[in-house]
C-alpha cells in the first residue's frame, strides 16, 4: 500500500514538475507585464508538435527534436513578443486578456489547420523504465525531474546574479521607474516573454514521450492548469509557483488513482475558484518576487 | 423647533496604515448651515479623515454620527445615497465620456429613486422622475454658468468648467453635508470666484453645510464660519478662521515640522 | 440659424425608418428568399444573438468582462432539454424556466466572484465553464455524462385550445425570430432606463459612481444575473434546436464567440451585438467557414480589436447609421 502511495507521490513529482516549467513562465511574464498570458499552453503544444514534426518529418533523433522544438517555439514567440506582447505595457489588463485570447485562437487552429486536427503519436523519448524504490519509473519522468530542478537553480542565479534578471525584477516592481533610470522595458518584456515561451516548449518536448498522444487543442488544457497554479503560488511568485504546481501534481495523481481519472483534470480549477472564492488574496504573497 | 444637534458628529477617530498612524483620536462636529474648514500642512490625515468620514476607508476607531444616525462602517454610496453627505474628488471630477446633463441626472438618479429595483422601471413614473431630474439639471446648470455646453461630454470642458459640473452634481441630490477636497486645486482665479458663489449660494439658498479642505487662505477666511487645524493626525486648534492664522501653533506646524 | 439651412436639411433625407423597415421585412421573408442553409444559419446567429445580448449589458454597458456566458447558455440548454425531456412541456414554459435557472445559479457565483479584481474575476468566471462542463460530465444520473441529452422535443405550444409544434427550419426560424426581437426589446428597455445610466456610471468612472449614491457591487450583481438569464434562454433555444445537448455546450469556444459578437459588433451599442451575430456567427456558418479558419478570424479579430478598434466596428456603425438618417 505504502508503495502505490509512494508511487502516485512520485508521478505527482513529476508531472508537477511538468506544470512548474510551464507556469515559472507565464508567472514571470506576468511579472513583468501584468498580463496573463492565455495563450501560453500553447506555446507548450508548439515545443510538442516542433519535435514530432522533426522526427517524423525530418527524421532527427529525439536529442535534435529537442533543439528543433525549443528553437521553433522561440521564433514563433519572437514574433509574437514584437508584434502583440511588446506592446502591451501598461495596457489594461483586459487587454491582456483578449490579445493573448486571440494569439492562443491564431496558433492553436493554424496548427490544426495546417497539421490536422488528428491525434498524432510521438516516437522518441527514453521511455524505457528503471527500477527505483521498489516502483519502476520510466526515465524520462527523471529526466523531467532533472530538467526542473536544473531550471528553477539557473532561474534563481539568473534573477540574482546577472543583468536580466536584475531588470527582470526591476520591471516587475515598478515600470514607470524602469523608464527613467534607464531600462529598456520592451526588451526586457520581449526577452521574458521568450524565455517563458521557450520554457514552455521544452516542458512539451520533455513530456511528449510520457503523453505519447499529440494534438493540436492540447495547450489549452495546459493552459487551464496552468492558470491555477500561477495564482494559487502568487502572481510573479517563482518559487510560490513551483510549491502550487507540486501540490497540483501531486492532487491530481492522488484524485486519478483514489477518486476517479475523470475529476483528475479538474482539480486545479476547482481548487483556483474555491480559493478565489473564499480566500481571494492567494495563499502566498502577491506581490512580485522573484 | 431648531435643532442644536450637531449635523456631522465624529468621536475619537483613528486609522493607522501600517505603522503609520495617519488619524489619532481626532473629534470634531459640523453645525447645521455651516461652512467649516479643515486645514493642516500636507500629510496631516485631511484626506485620511475624509475617507474614514464618508467609508472609503474603515477607521480603526471611533465613530461617525451624522444628523444622529451612527453611519460609522457604512458604505462610501450608502452615506452618499441615505445620509444624503457627499464627498467630492480631487483627481476623479466628471464622467469624462458623458455630457453635462447626463452627469447631473446620473448624481441624482439614486435620490429620486427609491430602489434599484425602481431604477429598472420605464414607465411612467420613471419617466416622471427623470424629467424632475432633467428639470433640477436644468437649473443647477444655469446657475453654474453651462447653459451652452450642456450637451458637450464632459471630458472636453476646461478643468475649471469640469469643477463646475462636479459641484452641481453635488448638489442635486439635495445633500445636507458636503466634503470638498481642495475644491479650488489647479483652477483659475476666475473659476475660483464662480466655485465660491456656489458654495455660498448652495449654503445660504439651499441650506447645505460644508466641510472643506482648502489650502488656499483667502478662500478659507473668506467663506469658513469655523477652521479646524490638523497637523500629524491630531486636531492641534479650531477657531475663527482670523484667530487661526495668528495662532503661534498653526504658524509653526506650516512652518517647522 | 440661416434661412438656407433648413433647405439644406430637407435635401439629404432620413433614410433610416425606411431602411429599417426594409430590413424588417427581408428578415421576415428570409425563409422564401434564402435557401435552407442561409435561413439555419440565421437562426444560428440569433441563438447566439441572446447570450450576446445578455453579455453586451455586462461588458459593453457596465464595464465587467466575463468568460461565464458559455456556462450559463449550457445550463439554460440543459434545463430546457431536462423538462421537456421529462415533462414534454411547451416551449414558453422551457425558456423561462431555463432562464430562470441560469439566473438562479448566477447569484451564488456572483455574490463572490464580484468581489474580486478584474483579472481574478475573469479567471472566475472561466473556471465557471470549466466546472460546468465537469459538472455534465460527471453528474451521470441527471445530465447523462457524455453521451449528452438527447431527443429533445421540438419546441411545443399550447395557448388555449391550440397546440401545435414547430417543425421545419422555417418554423423554428420564425421562433429564433421572436425570442430575438423579444430579447432585443428587453435588453433595450435595461439600457434606456435609470439602471442603465446607472450602468454607464459604474463603467466610466465606478468610485465616482460610487460617491454620487449608486450601489455599484449590487448592480454589478443584477446585470451579471441578468446576462445569464439572456444566455440561459439562449440555450434553451438551442437545445430545442440541436435537439441534443452535451458537456460540450460548457466550452470556452462558445464564450469566446460571445465575446467577438459583442466587442466585434460594438459593445455597449445594441445593434453592435445584432451586427456582430449576423457577421462572426450568421456569415461564418452560411459561407460554411470551417471551424479552424473561424477561430482564427475570431483570434485575429480580437488583435485587430485590442489594438485598433477599442469600441469595435460601434464608431463605424454609428457613423454610417447618421449618415443615413442625413446628417453630415
Amino acid at each position: 500500500m505504502f508503495s502505490t502511495i509512494l508511487e502516485q507521490v512520485v508521478n505527482g513529482i513529476v508531472t508537477g514538475s511538468i506544470y512548474a516549467i510551464v507556469a515559472v513562465g507565464m508567472t514571470m511574464i506576468f511579472g513583468v507585464l501584468r498580463a496573463i498570458n492565455f495563450a501560453h499552453g500553447e506555446y507548450y503544444m508548439l515545443g510538442t508538435f516542433g519535435a514530432w514534426f522533426a522526427i517524423d518529418y525530418l527524421g532527427l533523433s529525439y536529442e535534435a527534436s529537442i533543439i528543433v522544438a525549443v528553437l521553433s517555439t522561440v521564433v514563433v514567440a519572437y514574433v509574437v513578443g514584437r508584434l502583440v506582447m511588446q506592446r502591451m505595457v501598461g495596457a489594461p489588463a483586459e487587454a491582456g486578456v483578449l490579445a493573448t485570447l486571440g494569439i492562443a485562437l491564431v496558433l492553436q487552429n493554424t496548427v490544426i489547420l495546417v497539421f490536422g486536427g488528428g491525434y498524432k503519436f510521438f516516437a522518441g523519448g527514453y521511455i524505457a523504465p528503471v527500477e527505483i524504490f521498489g516502483f519502476s519509473l520510466a526515465q524520462q519522468r527523471i529526466l523531467i525531474l532533472v530538467v526542473c530542478i536544473l531550471v528553477f537553480i539557473g532561474l534563481e542565479l539568473m534573477v540574482s546574479h546577472t543583468r536580466m534578471g536584475r531588470s527582470m525584477r526591476a520591471v516587475a516592481q515598478n515600470v514607470e521607474c524602469c523608464e527613467v533610470v534607464g531600462i529598456d522595458v520592451p526588451q526586457v518584456v520581449l526577452r521574458t516573454f521568450i524565455l517563458g515561451a521557450a520554457l514552455a516548449g521544452l516542458s512539451g518536448v520533455l513530456t511528449a514521450p510520457v503523453n505519447v498522444t499529440v494534438y493540436g487543442g492540447m495547450g489549452e488544457l495546459i493552459t487551464f492548469k496552468t492558470l491555477p497554479i500561477i495564482i494559487m503560488g502568487g502572481l510573479g511568485n517563482v518559487r510560490g509557483t513551483l510549491f502550487a504546481a507540486m501540490i497540483l501534481g501531486i492532487a491530481e495523481s492522488l484524485v486519478a488513482t483514489y477518486i476517479g481519472l475523470q475529476y483528475r483534470d479538474t482539480v486545479g480549477f476547482a481548487t483556483l475558484i474555491l480559493m478565489l472564492m473564499w480566500r481571494p488574496y492567494g495563499l502566498f504573497s502577491t506581490q512580485a518576487r522573484f | 423647533m431648531t435643532n442644536h444637534l450637531p449635523l456631522l458628529d465624529i468621536r475619537n477617530l483613528s486609522k493607522s496604515y501600517g505603522a503609520v498612524k495617519a488619524v489619532n483620536d481626532v473629534s470634531m462636529h459640523i453645525d447645521r448651515g455651516e461652512i467649516a474648514g479643515l486645514i493642516g500642512p500636507n500629510g496631516s490625515g485631511k484626506s485620511t479623515f475624509f475617507d474614514c468620514s464618508t467609508g472609503l476607508a474603515r477607521p480603526d476607531s471611533g465613530i461617525v454620527v451624522l444628523d444622529g444616525q451612527d453611519i460609522t462602517g457604512w458604505s462610501l454610496n450608502r452615506i452618499a445615497r441615505e445620509g444624503r453627505m457627499l464627498r467630492s474628488f480631487q483627481k476623479t471630477v466628471t464622467f469624462r465620456a458623458l455630457d453635462v446633463e447626463e452627469n447631473l441626472i446620473i448624481a441624482g438618479q439614486m435620490f429620486a429613486f427609491p430602489s434599484i429595483l425602481s431604477t429598472f422601471g420605464v414607465g411612467k413614473r420613471s419617466r416622471q422622475r427623470i424629467s424632475g431630474l432633467r428639470e433640477r439639471a436644468h437649473e443647477l446648470i444655469r446657475m453654474a454658468g453651462l447653459w451652452d455646453v450642456r450637451h458637450q461630454p464632459a471630458g472636453n470642458l476646461s478643468g475649471g468648467q469640469q469643477k463646475l459640473i462636479q459641484f452641481a452634481s453635488m448638489l442635486m441630490p439635495e445633500p445636507k453635508l458636503i466634503l470638498l477636497d481642495e475644491p479650488m486645486a489647479g483652477i483659475n482665479p476666475k473659476i475660483i470666484e464662480r466655485v465660491v458663489e456656489t458654495i455660498l449660494y448652495a449654503n445660504k439658498s439651499l441650506g447645505v453645510s460644508f466641510l472643506v479642505i482648502e489650502h488656499n487662505i483667502d478662500v478659507v477666511t473668506s467663506i469658513c464660519r469655523r477652521v479646524i487645524v490638523l497637523d500629524q493626525g491630531t486636531k492641534l486648534v479650531e477657531g475663527l478662521p482670523q484667530d487661526i492664522i495668528q495662532d503661534q501653533r498653526v504658524r509653526e506646524a506650516y512652518l517647522g515640522g | 440659424m440661416s434661412l438656407t439651412q433648413p433647405s439644406e436639411q430637407a435635401r439629404r433625407r432620413d433614410y433610416r425608418v425606411p431602411l429599417g423597415i426594409l430590413l424588417f421585412v427581408v428578415a421576415l421573408a428570409a425563409p422564401f428568399i434564402g435557401s435552407r442553409y442561409v435561413v439555419h444559419s440565421l437562426i444560428i446567429a440569433l441563438v447566439f444573438m441572446l447570450p450576446a445580448h445578455g453579455l453586451n449589458l455586462l461588458v459593453g454597458y457596465t464595464g465587467l468582462l466575463s468568460l461565464a456566458q458559455a456556462a450559463f447558455f449550457g445550463i439554460g440548454a440543459y434545463a430546457a432539454g431536462l423538462l421537456a425531456v421529462a415533462y414534454g412541456t411547451p416551449f414558453y414554459v422551457n425558456a423561462v424556466f431555463a432562464g430562470l435557472v441560469a439566473g438562479a445559479v448566477a447569484l451564488p457565483l456572483g455574490v463572490p466572484a464580484l468581489r474580486l479584481r478584474s483579472t481574478s474575476f475573469v479567471m472566475c468566471t472561466l473556471g465557471f465553464v470549466i466546472i460546468g462542463q465537469a459538472i455534465s460530465k460527471n453528474w451521470i444520473s441527471l445530465t447523462r455524462g457524455d453521451m449528452g441529452l438527447s431527443g429533445i422535443p421540438k419546441p411545443y405550444f399550447e395557448l388555449g385550445p391550440l397546440s401545435f409544434s414547430i417543425s421545419g427550419t422555417t418554423g423554428f426560424y420564425y421562433l429564433a425570430l421572436a425570442i430575438g426581437v423579444l430579447a432585443t426589446l428587453a435588453v433595450w428597455a435595461v439600457v434606456r432606463s435609470p439602471a442603465g445610466r446607472n450602468m454607464v456610471a459604474i463603467r466610466e468612472n465606478e468610485t465616482l459612481a460610487e460617491s454620487l449614491g449608486v450601489p455599484t457591487w449590487h448592480y454589478k450583481l443584477i446585470v451579471f444575473m441578468l446576462s445569464a438569464v439572456f444566455a440561459g434562454v439562449g440555450g434553451s433555444l438551442y437545445a430545442h434546436y440541436l435537439t441534443v445537448v452535451s458537456p460540450l455546450t460548457f466550452q470556452m469556444y462558445y464564450s469566446t464567440t460571445m465575446l467577438i459578437i459583442v466587442l466585434g459588433g460594438g459593445a455597449g451599442m445594441i445593434s453592435g451585438t445584432i451586427f456582430g451575430s449576423l457577421l462572426f456567427v450568421g456569415l461564418t456558418e452560411a459561407l460554411r467557414i470551417t471551424p479552424e479558419l473561424r477561430m482564427i478570424a475570431y483570434g485575429l479579430c480580437l488583435l485587430v480589436l485590442v489594438f485598433w478598434f477599442k469600441r469595435g466596428f460601434a464608431p463605424v456603425i454609428n457613423r454610417v447609421w447618421n449618415a443615413i438618417g442625413g446628417a453630415k
